[in-house]
């Protein structure tokens, strides 16, 4: 897999949680669009149309769910990793209809979460 | 005039003899005089007990007539049954007088057991309804035939009817709740003897909606039903605190997890040589330092609400210069802004102008103040720390103002409230409705000040305390 080709954003309003994870990706080879509220996500990711989308459950504005259900309603189908600090996983409906395929819980190892991204980069080159 | 026994026994002689006479000439004796004799005797005898009857007859009626007077018979000197001159209707009379005067007096005897009777049940319905409508719960009773027989004042505030005009009548007219009469109605059909049912069940009116733990329980008699009686605890209450809870362990945990994350993943990059220059680690140092920092206040937050309000933490109070209070907390909260592009100036008093003061706490308390105006205020805002001295009144005010999303005016009122956290400003950033809770009881259970705050959607908010000047 040529890691270069993919363009992965990043939407999470804890600034250091995104300069960390756009640094490990952009250390793994990916370009990386990044932003810090739902309605900024939304706005990028409709002009950029990225590979995959890393968003955070509790942002202003949009919430990462409610981002990934716009998408959807927008013919945006972006396969998403959803970060959450809350400690629970959403109800399996939610996650399908709004094509989020990860959950990953805060605090996060870096490294699986590398591992967790091109893991569901596999799965949709393979479903494409 | 002879009495009616001498009449009648000289009628019987003369008919028994003038029978006697005409069956003797009947028979054969030839004397004319015998036969017309006995013949006259026989008519003179019926004649004589036709009268006798007759005058039984009257004196019966008589002594009817006399009895059914009232008092004839308890009066001194009224009727008595030796009057009519006959000794058998005299004791056959006497007997039913005695047995009927025995009747009235058990019937009475009976009629003032009954009266004694129907005052203990009247004076236990009271009381067993004082109990019921002396209790918080509302309790509905039904019949056999779903009528409503009784209920309480609570009952009737709950379903909105009233009270005194619901008895005996039909449930489903009473109450205007489908789900309720539907209970009611599924319990007695259940024909269950002991059974009991409890239930959730939500009473929604024009102004609110509250929740019930309904208990319904069958009542019979004997073996037959007699209808079903409800009983609802409102558990409204219950249900909001507990979800307030689940609410802030959801949210701490977020608040804690956040942080940690932060820590977590610039350990791991560190670890991993992901940092290559010393800038970059120097910054991911900093980063550290500041998420752990915040764990920490977090921590102390949490811990300081539950040991100041339960009265564990020993206040040590000393004259204190709010100045250098607010100084130390200005410098702990500087990172954060920095990173928001906030520009935090101040205008305050010399450290002269002392109040009267526990540091820790007071430090605290500017400190959530400062943090929640960098947390609110947009990238590139500004946040402002005044202190004033009020000398005439002997009072030092300290106002924390941003350029923040302000509040909105519904919400103004309760955002002291513990876990309180308005609608509109949780989705700006996440917090466990603890801070400003806090500040409060800091300001003004432990140091008697007074805490207000002003605000303006869009333009930003105001929070300030005033308390008194050392003398």
């Amino acid at each position: 897999m040529n890691e270069n080709e993919k363009t992965i954003l990043v939407a999470d309003d804890e600034s250091h949680i995104l300069n960390v994870v756009s640094l490990k990706l952009r250390n793994a080879g990916f370009r990386v669009l990044t932003a810090t509220d739902g309605q900024e996500a939304l706005e990028v990711a409709l002009l950029e149309r990225p590979d995959l989308l890393i968003t955070d459950y509790h942002m202003p504005l949009l919430s990462g769910l409610e981002l990934c259900q716009r998408l959807r309603q927008e013919c945006a189908a972006i396969p998403a990793i959803m970060l959450t600090a809350r400690g629970y996983n959403l109800e399996p409906e939610d996650t399908a209809r709004s094509g989020i395929l990860r959950m990953v819980s805060k605090p996060f190892s870096p490294r699986q979460l590398l591992a967790t991204v091109q893991e569901v980069l596999a799965e949709t080159a393979v479903a494409a | 005039m002879p009495s009616l026994r001498t009449l009648y026994t000289l009628s019987l002689t003369a008919l028994g003899f003038g029978a006697a006479l005409a069956a003797a000439g009947a028979a054969g004796f030839e004397g004319r005089l015998l036969r017309y004799g006995g013949e006259g005797l026989l008519i003179l005898g019926g004649i004589g007990v036709a009268a006798t009857v007759a005058l039984m007859r009257r004196s019966c009626d008589r002594l009817a007539n006399d009895v059914s007077r009232p008092g004839a018979l308890t009066a001194p000197g009224g009727v008595t049954a030796t009057d009519t001159g006959f000794p058998f209707l005299t004791r056959a009379t006497s007997a039913v007088l005695e047995a009927a005067e025995r009747a009235v007096a058990e019937a009475r005897l009976q009629a003032k057991e009954l009266e004694i009777r129907l005052k203990v049940a009247t004076a236990e319905r009271q009381h067993a309804q004082a109990i019921l409508y002396s209790i918080s719960d509302a309790v509905l009773v039904t019949d056999p035939f779903d009528e409503l027989v009784l209920a309480n004042e609570s009952a009737a505030r709950t379903f909105d009817f009233d009270l005194a005009s619901s008895g005996h009548s039909p449930v489903d007219r009473v109450l205007r709740d489908p789900k309720m009469i539907a209970l009611i109605r599924e319990m007695r059909q259940s024909h269950s003897r002991t059974g009991r049912r409890i239930v959730e069940h939500e009473v929604r009116n024009a102004a609110e909606s509250r929740t019930f733990k309904v208990t319904l329980s069958s009542i019979s008699d004997g073996d037959v039903p007699a209808g079903v009686v409800a009983v609802l605890h409102d558990v409204t209450r219950e249900r909001e605190v507990s979800e307030m809870k689940n609410d802030f362990v959801s949210m701490v945990s977020h608040e804690l997890r956040t942080p940690l994350a932060s820590i977590r993943a610039y350990v791991e990059m560190l670890i991993d040589g992901e940092a290559d220059d010393v800038k970059t680690q120097r910054e991911f140092y900093d980063v550290i330092q500041n998420e752990a920092n915040r764990l920490g206040r977090l921590i102390d937050n949490i811990l300081n609400i539950s040991r100041i309000e339960s009265g564990l933490v020993r206040v040590n109070k000393q004259a204190q210069s709010l100045s250098v209070i607010v100084k130390d907390a200005m410098e702990v909260i500087a990172p954060q802004a920095k990173q928001k592009q906030i520009v935090i100036t101040e205008e305050l008093t010399p450290v002269f102008y002392q109040t009267f003061a526990d540091r820790d706490m007071l430090y605290q308390a500017v400190l959530n103040l400062l943090s929640n105006a960098v947390k609110y205020t947009p990238a590139g805002g500004a946040i402002t720390v005044e202190i004033s001295v009020d000398e005439p009144q002997k009072k030092v005010l300290t106002r924390i103002s941003d350029t923040g999303v302000g509040i909105p005016p519904k919400d103004l009122p309760f955002v002291f409230d513990k876990f309180y956290r308005s609608e509109a400003n949780s989705r700006m950033a996440p917090g466990t409705g603890l801070g400003l809770s806090l500040v409060k009881h800091i300001v003004e259970a432990v140091h008697h000040g007074r805490m207000f705050v002003e605000s303006h959607v869009g333009k930003g908010s105001c929070f300030g305390f005033e308390m008194d000047l050392c003398e």
